[in-house]
């Protein structure tokens, strides 16, 4: 050894504590190997953190806007009687609604035009509208959450908060959560990705912070994989600049940088050596990724045409499935368009035309290849919508608010008990209820059976990935910060 | 019992014995060592917060101590037999409980049965305790009086000094964000008097880069942006904050004072504009105008952002636990944060933005220094002018101000808006005269009731030299055939001014001007229509009537000149002012009540109004103390309060070390981390204090101390990975700002523009409409396409929810919240971004240039690059991995002359075509390389 290799051996050390100085309880191989890189520790992956892990990788398709679940996933044929009658004061309870319906003179209730089928599942059955025809044919894959509830009635705090466990900005979001505990399990491919795909009504804004760090260190962010000519930023070479021009370029580069550790023995040195060469590998991992002319056509049949035009949601769907199969960990599609004040039933029908059929091809295409069984698909918004109108009210034409305190989302794969559905809302689709029909009104300092929290969810999300939400902290202002909170509850209900 | 004793303050009843220095006896420093495991471990059960009675505390010594019916958590007379050494002990039901997550190591068991038997004194938690300047030598710095004495007791010392150029370039990216100029490098190298080096710091800080670097820092940590932060992230007003705090810096202004001003310059005796424009801090939080919002939640979410901003930015307490409840390790109470808190909640402006660019407060102040230059020229022309007006006699009344000169002439006589009376109640209903001026088509009719009816206009003083008539929708017949205009200056006697023939309509909704001479001006015009087209017709209808205003050029040289100039100063306006958000205290009858929020839960306010207050553990405010902002802006800054001067010392140590004496610089609580030498930063913070806050004065301490004058290397000697003892100088790689700017600065192309709106350079396309609401007014990325791409990364648009990548890859915070020290990370994103990013290849390309220009020489070149670069020679190795890739290049780049110009195309900036393409592509290469790597990107 050298003595620049002593010191680096020392560094690691170091870093080593350093790393665990953040972090209260400490972290088990996964998180080290992502902070070092997973060949010095000669793994590829990881059982889980802190138990084995159910799911090596999740897909979380988010519908940013707030998606109906009255009309897409939590029937109510009791609104079709109620028909433009105002939400009985009873069923609100005096719950606060938002400032765009609060000055409304009346809530007149809005039954679903949609057709709901009940399809057979592993359980009671779940109901599904006919603006899901695809989708409806995997139910029997599909954990679909109907008491999945939230405190905030506005985007962007709503948002914010099933993304980051927080109203307000400022802390990291679920995706850096689990790369900062479980790291990376490929060498060139980023561990987070994040897509936007195409919509034809982008209402609502999305932030940098939904993947963003917060106050953890900036490597953990998500890294956003977009319908361009460079699909991460700045990944080709300019113009006039060739694969071999880089390679002499990194090499000079290289003898810089190592010159200067002999001289300084900053290990950061070598970090960033590392850094170097694994981007010049995602100057090929990336475009041989992101290209899907080697997938056969019964692939384009299953995803849709669709999937064969870059940016939407069907050709993000199909890139998903191709990361998860490169060892991408944390893969992240947001769709927005979902916030449908008015028209929305062309609306919804326009955003379910883009989703159906590609939710449908992912879950059955990693069902085909094996990967179901340890790749967690997530599904859902960060609110739904309410089940009066908001505007004019015909029986073909209605808008909805925002509504928080009850939701659909769906889970697949991974771990997840498959063809169940969990939870209930009453006969408005107002109230989360039990199973008796008896109205919950849920607090997230106490969890109640049936329902689920966003921080429960997001506590059984890192569960699934064998992360106990309550031991993975990171330490800022002093105090031990986790995605929950101090809430959060494993449902274990849905977990097979 | 336990219940009645008073919590707090807990200062009154702890013991103090604070004594920093656990070095050679083996006496247990409590507050270093033991209150870290006892807020870390227990405090959240038996601390601050205790919820139920009837639970032990030990955070305060008087409970600790206290009789429990017949045995003692510490038992003051029997320590052995204290409780606590039991729980601790127990393996079958461990304190703290297995289920809590937490346990006590061996070790910390240890130290806590020691504490105990050695007589369980307390201690107050070492930053609540005033600091006090402890003795140094009479000599030297006491920087390194502290640090030598730490690393003589690790047997160490200090490293051997690096070469003075390397020292050079670390003392310029330090202060200026920016390597010293070949020249300047050259006359401190050969400038052999003592005290060169101070010179070359005093230079540093002479210099406008200083302020803009500096500044920096204050901004992530108050979190400045360029739009609200929240929802449609909108444009917002407030770039003027950011540059009074590059004046301010540059100023040297103290920093007592610096702080004063933001928190509370309004409130301050007739407030400068400056101290209006630093109020800007309490309106930095991000905003929201969301259409479903509650204004409410919104005030108190608006509120908790600046309660714990300040938190951070200026005490190092983090604050957002007692938001909801009593804060679990730090002696702060719920009720203490909404006392806080109601310090805030009293300014004007509401708590939604409604997405405006200015909402609530602001004030209109100079765009940058130079319009300011220009705006204050032309307010000189301006009074020059109006003197000669007044003196000329001619205008009295209406020689104040050029709009009333110009009013004279251009008045918007007659338009919709203006005053108008029917002098008829006898026309039917929406069709009234009033009704002829509003730019709509439609009929309107005057009734003629034989007392020549028509219309009164009641406008601004002005000269009218016409008419417009605009027929009415059908009947010609009820077409006006005549008129009569009359003008008044008191609407009760009035003049003619012209009267005669309407020229006929030959179609409907036809216009017609009638123009006549008049040099008197009125206030009231009265238009009447005496005679009809048909004269049997009784009513008479007309689709629109204007009145228009003389032009009079021509007849009065002074009155010309002031539509000159008032047009320049519209232009003026335009060009050189923008506005700036400031805050506004409520009055007194219409302030809102503060009280304390349920769980931090906006709809649960419990209890009583509370009146402004500060945290008691950290002192009192003065008595006779204003009880609003500007009391809390002593009190922060008063000599007394124990956590300010230090946090503050610990940051610019931070921002000159790479890290903190206090390595948590954003929390000083119970569970920040002990300073690496408590002695030192109490010195620095009272000493800083003691002279006036003077930063300029503390960073030429630190940068002039042998402890910053020490190599950065790594020593095998002295192996100290976190560089705890100080034991070798500073090294990290430059902050996102710093790795861009120098890459333009090394090209040349560095515009040095002072102040201003934000400028936007290359970015990729499409980002901000990927996100961006369809309403928001920054959802389209317009880069600029003059040479203000080419400013320092200080001024770089800052769009909260999306800043550029260039510096959201480089680590910079998003400034949606407060940041106190950004990470600092290497990643394969960076390296993509070092090489390919646009910006940095046009930079690359005219260093190139630079280069080449510079020397015949390939190796005169290179020692030209590295000079630039590094401050220093290269060596021979560097040499040969560069003339190698230069070699490479000029061969490949001469067989395919077009890449060689395609390479050449990145960026707006002009190709010097004197120079041989191949020669300046394969250069590229090579600055690029140079620019990309850490040489150039690190301190050291």
């Amino acid at each position: 050894m050298n003595p620049s290799d002593i010191l680096f051996d020392h560094s690691l050390s170091v870093t080593r504590r350093k790393f665990f100085g953040r972090s209260a309880l400490g972290l088990g191989t996964a998180a080290m190997a992502g902070l070092l890189g997973s060949d010095l520790l000669g793994k590829k992956s990881f059982d889980g953190m802190h138990h084995q892990a159910k799911a090596k990788r999740v897909i979380y398709l988010f519908m940013s806007g707030g998606p109906s679940h009255i009309d897409m996933w939590d029937y109510k044929p009791k609104l079709n009687d109620e028909f433009g009658k105002d939400l009985p004061p009873e069923v609100r309870d005096g719950q606060r609604i938002t400032g765009m319906t609060s000055g409304q003179k009346s809530l007149p209730l809005a039954p679903s035009k949609y057709k709901f089928t009940k399809q057979e599942n592993n359980d009671r059955g779940v109901w599904v509208s006919s603006l899901l025809p695809h989708t409806t044919k995997v139910a029997k894959e599909l954990c679909v959450v109907h008491g999945t509830f939230t405190e905030a009635i506005n985007h962007d705090p709503a948002i914010t908060y099933i993304q980051t466990g927080s109203q307000i900005p400022g802390r990291p979001s679920l995706g850096a959560w689990l790369s900062y505990g479980l790291g990376s399990m490929n060498e060139d491919l980023p561990n987070y990705v994040v897509m936007h795909a195409r919509s034809n009504h982008p209402q609502q804004s999305l932030f940098n912070r939904l993947w963003g760090t917060g106050f953890m260190p900036s490597d953990h962010q998500g890294v956003l994989f977009r319908a361009a000519e460079n699909p991460v930023l700045y990944l080709k070479n300019p113009a006039g600049v060739s694969r071999s021009d880089r390679r002499s370029q990194l090499d000079a580069l290289s003898v810089l940088n190592q010159n200067h550790y002999q001289d300084f023995a900053d290990p950061e040195v070598l970090s960033r050596i590392k850094q170097h060469e694994m981007a010049y590998r995602m100057q090929s991992s990336i475009p041989e990724l992101m290209d899907h002319s080697e997938e056969p056509d019964e692939v384009f049949d299953l995803y849709g045409e669709d999937a064969k035009t870059a940016g939407t949601f069907a050709a993000s769907c199909l890139n998903a499935r191709r990361m998860a199969q490169r060892g991408v960990r944390n893969i992240q599609i947001f769709h927005r368009g979902w916030d449908s004040h008015g028209n929305l039933p062309s609306q919804h029908g326009s955003q379910c035309k883009d989703i159906d059929q590609a939710c449908y091809a992912l879950i059955t295409d990693l069902k085909r290849l094996g990967m179901l069984d340890d790749t967690l698909v997530v599904w859902g918004g960060e609110f739904g919508r309410t089940n009066y109108c908001q505007g004019k009210l015909t029986r073909e034409n209605y808008g909805r608010d925002h509504h928080p305190r009850a939701f659909t989302t769906w889970m697949a794969g991974g771990g997840v008990k498959p063809g169940i559905t969990y939870g209930q809302s009453d006969q408005y689709g107002y109230n989360l209820t039990d199973r008796d029909g008896n109205v919950i009104k849920p607090n997230m300092d106490h969890w109640t059976k049936d329902t689920m929290h966003v921080h429960d969810l997001n506590a059984t999300i890192l569960h699934l990935l064998g992360i106990d939400h309550r031991k993975l902290t990171y330490r800022y202002q002093g105090r031990d910060f986790r995605l929950t909170d101090i809430h959060g509850h494993v449902v274990k209900d849905i977990i097979a | 019992m336990l219940s009645q004793i008073k919590v707090f303050p807990f200062i009154t009843v702890a013991f103090f014995s604070v004594s920093f220095l656990a070095g050679e006896d083996t006496t247990i420093d409590f507050a270093r060592e033991v209150l870290p495991i006892l807020s870390n471990k227990c405090f959240a059960c038996h601390g601050p917060d205790t919820k139920k009675k009837d639970l032990v505390r030990l955070d305060l010594e008087e409970l600790a101590k206290k009789d429990l019916g017949g045995y003692h958590a510490i038992d003051p007379n029997d320590l052995i037999e204290s409780e606590l050494l039991f729980r601790i002990a127990d393996e079958d039901d461990p304190m703290p409980p297995e289920d809590f997550g937490k346990s006590l190591s061996a070790k910390e068991k240890k130290l806590i049965t020691d504490w105990v038997k050695s007589g369980a004194q307390y201690a107050q938690h070492w930053s609540f305790v005033a600091p006090s300047k402890g003795r140094v030598e009479p000599t030297g710095n006491p920087v390194d009086h502290f640090i030598a004495r730490g690393l003589k007791r690790a047997g160490s010392r200090f490293a051997e000094e690096p070469d003075r150029a390397t020292l050079a370039r670390r003392a310029s990216l330090i202060l200026n964000g920016l390597p010293p100029e070949p020249e300047e490098l050259d006359e401190f190298l050969s400038d052999d008097e003592p005290g060169a080096y101070e010179h070359f710091l005093a230079r540093l800080f002479a210099k406008v880069d200083y302020g803009e670097h500096v500044s920096r820092y204050w901004l992530d940590a108050v979190r400045y942006g360029d739009t609200h932060g929240l929802h449609l992230d909108n444009r917002r007003g407030i770039y003027p904050y950011r540059d009074w705090v590059v004046r301010a810096l540059n100023a040297n202004q103290p920093i007592d004072e610096f702080i004063r001003f933001q928190l509370a310059g309004d409130l301050m005796p007739n407030p400068s504009e400056d101290q209006k424009i630093a109020t800007g801090y309490v309106r930095l939080n991000p905003t929201s105008g969301e259409g479903g919002a509650i204004r409410q939640e919104l005030q108190a979410k608006n509120n908790f952002d600046r309660v714990e901003t300040t938190g951070t930015a200026l005490l190092g307490l983090s604050l957002t636990c007692s938001r909801c409840h009593t804060h679990k390790y730090d002696p702060i109470t719920h009720q203490e944060y909404f006392e806080f808190l109601a310090f805030f909640n009293n300014t004007a402006e509401e708590s939604m933005d409604r997405n405006k660019y200015v909402y609530g407060d602001h004030l209109t102040v100079a765009k940058d220094p130079v319009s300011k230059k220009k705006w204050n020229d032309f307010l000189k022309k301006e009074t020059e002018f109006l003197k000669e007006v007044k003196d000329s006699g001619k205008y009295n009344g209406k020689d104040d101000s050029l709009s009333s000169l110009t009013d004279l002439l251009n008045a918007d006589l007659g338009k919709p808006g203006n005053q108008v009376r029917g002098s008829s109640t006898n026309y039917p209903r929406n069709q009234k005269p009033e009704m002829a001026i509003d730019d709509r088509p439609g009929t309107k009719y005057l009734n003629r009731d034989g007392n020549g009816s028509g219309l009164t206009i009641i406008t601004r003083l002005g000269l009218v030299a016409g008419l417009s008539l605009t027929s009415a929708e059908d009947a010609p017949g009820r077409d006006p055939k005549t008129y009569r205009l009359e003008g008044s200056t008191n609407g009760k006697s009035f003049t003619l001014i012209s009267e005669g023939e309407v020229p006929n309509f030959t179609k409907r909704r036809q216009k017609k001007e009638i123009l006549f001479d008049n040099n008197s001006s009125y206030q009231h015009y009265r238009l009447t229509f005496p005679k009809l087209v048909d004269v049997y017709s009784k009513e008479m209808q007309i689709a629109e009537v204007e009145l228009l205003k003389k032009d009079v050029i021509a007849k009065d040289d002074l009155l010309a000149r002031a539509q000159v100039l008032n047009a320049e100063r519209i232009n003026s306006e335009k060009n050189y002012l923008t506005t700036t958000l400031i805050a506004r205290e409520l009055p007194q009858q219409s302030r809102r009540e503060t009280k304390i929020l349920e769980r931090g839960e906006y709809t649960k306010p419990i209890g009583k109004a509370l009146d402004p207050g500060v945290f008691s553990i950290l002192g009192k405010m003065k008595e006779g103390s204003p009880s609003n902002r500007l009391g809390l802006a002593n009190w922060i800054t008063s000599d007394e309060q124990p956590l300010t001067s230090r946090v503050l010392v610990n940051r610019f140590w931070l921002m000159v070390f790479g890290e903190g004496l206090v390595r948590t610089p954003e929390e000083f609580g119970l569970q920040g981390e002990h300073p690496t030498h408590p002695e030192l930063l109490d010195w620095l913070a009272v000493d800083f204090r003691e002279n006036g806050w003077n930063l300029k004065r503390l960073l030429t301490q630190l940068l002039s101390s042998r402890t910053f004058r020490q190599s950065s290397a790594r020593r095998l000697d002295f192996p100290d990975p976190e560089n705890r003892n100080w034991g070798r100088g500073p090294s990290f790689r430059l902050d996102a700002e710093v790795v861009r700017d120098l890459s333009l600065w090394s090209s040349g192309l560095l515009n040095r523009k002072i102040g201003g709106e934000g400028f936007k350079p290359y970015q990729p396309s499409g980002m901000w409409i990927a996100l961006s609401h369809p309403n928001s007014d920054t959802k389209n990325y317009k880069m600029d396409t003059d040479d203000s791409i080419y400013r320092r990364s200080l001024y770089m648009y800052w769009k909260r929810t999306s800043p550029h990548p260039m510096m959201s890859l480089f680590d910079a915070p998003s400034r949606e919240s407060s940041c106190v020290q950004r990470s600092r990370t290497s990643t394969s994103l960076q390296s993509l971004a070092l090489l390919n990013e646009t910006q940095r290849l046009e930079a690359s390309r005219k260093l190139a240039e630079r280069l080449i220009r510079h020397a015949v020489e390939d190796t005169a070149r290179i020692h030209y690059l590295f000079e630039l670069l590094t401050s220093r020679k290269p060596k021979s190795i560097e040499i040969d991995a560069l003339s190698e890739l230069l070699q490479n290049s000029k061969t490949r780049y001469s067989k395919n002359p077009s890449d060689a110009l395609k390479l050449m195309g990145q960026g707006l900036s002009a190709v010097d075509q004197k120079l041989p393409t191949e020669e300046v592509a394969a250069w590229t290469q090579v600055a690029a390389t140079m620019l990309a790597s850490d040489p150039a990107l690190l301190l050291y």
